[in-house]
């Protein structure tokens, strides 16, 4: 499969912009798990109003990403550092499932647990990390 | 454009020990980017999440103005981290971005419209956002943001095209 330059662009704006929602939305709501964000809004009206959103982006930065991937799927599969992304991105996806899970129960005890407070530091670091792996694959390898 | 101070300015930003250090780096580059990356995930996604209340898709737990109002602080701490970040990468190339078509549509006119349009935006929202439905007004303003952070988006993704 091979894109026009003007189709790649296209497929590359979705890519960027669906990943900075799905970031932000995720960190957004790890930051108030935290207390440090939005901290007079109830938690589970902050997580309610933001994760749709977030995974809208999600599957829209998945599908776009896979476009991307497919113009060079022999380069990019084999890559240590695309592997290392894809993983990142999975399992930062399934933490910050587990994130929202289990935020109605967070939200009824009178204060946040600590531990949701370590998830919701994992989930945060995990997806800066997805970012860092995105960014050094064409740094290190010239892919993307 | 590159009047009598521009280009002596990109040029010492540019040879500044900063900017040769992320140049030359093969690891300090990635970490600036990351460091961009971060601000515009805080930045976009606070945007497109209050603009989509204004144009009242999806759930609405909170009103227009409680979801300003909640975001307000990592907002504009997310946009401190996206200038940054884009001053250290800008530094590390400034002769090159300074001449770039794409990148001087994005930094001084996308960006400036899209910034003025977003502080118009924000001091409205009290009062279009203060029931469950925002007003006709509010839902066309969060429209206009989300193609205006779009447009800078797609400047920017064509910088290396030129």
């Amino acid at each position: 499969m091979s894109m026009t330059g003007w189709l790649f662009s296209t497929v590359s704006v979705i890519h960027y912009f669906s990943f900075f929602i799905t970031v932000g939305g995720a960190v957004l709501v790890d930051l108030r798990v935290l207390g440090l964000a939005a901290k007079s809004k109830p938690l589970t009206k902050v997580a309610d109003q933001i994760c749709p959103w977030m995974w809208i982006a999600f599957w829209f930065a998945i599908l776009s990403g896979s476009l991307e991937a497919a113009t060079d799927a022999g380069d990019y599969l084999p890559n240590f550092w695309y592997e290392l992304k894809i993983f990142t991105v999975i399992i930062s996806a399934v933490v910050v499932y587990i994130v929202q899970k289990q935020i109605p129960k967070w939200a009824e005890k009178p204060a946040i647990p600590a531990g949701a407070k370590v998830l919701a530091i994992v989930s945060g670091l995990l997806w800066l990390g997805s970012i860092l792996a995105g960014v050094e694959l064409p740094a290190i390898t010239g892919l993307g | 454009m590159e009047s009598s101070f521009v280009m002596p300015l990109c040029q010492y930003l540019q040879f500044s020990w900063w900017a040769t250090d992320i140049r030359e780096s093969l690891w300090l580059y990635p970490f600036i980017q990351l460091i961009h990356f971060t601000g515009l995930s805080l930045w976009v996604g606070t945007n497109i999440v209050g603009d989509v209340r204004l144009l009242n898709l999806g759930k609405k737990p909170q009103t227009a103005r409680e979801v300003r109002d909640g975001l307000f602080i990592w907002n504009w701490i997310g946009f401190t981290i996206v200038v940054l970040g884009g001053f250290l990468l800008f530094s590390s190339r400034a002769t090159i971005y300074i001449v770039n078509p794409a990148f001087r549509v994005k930094l001084f006119m996308l960006v400036p419209t899209a910034l003025i349009w977003h502080i118009f935006l924000q001091a409205k929202t009290p009062s279009w956002g203060q029931g469950a439905d925002t007003a006709a007004i509010g839902r066309v303003a969060g429209l206009i943001e989300i193609l205006l952070w779009i447009s800078v988006v797609t400047a920017a993704v064509n910088i290396p095209n030129y």
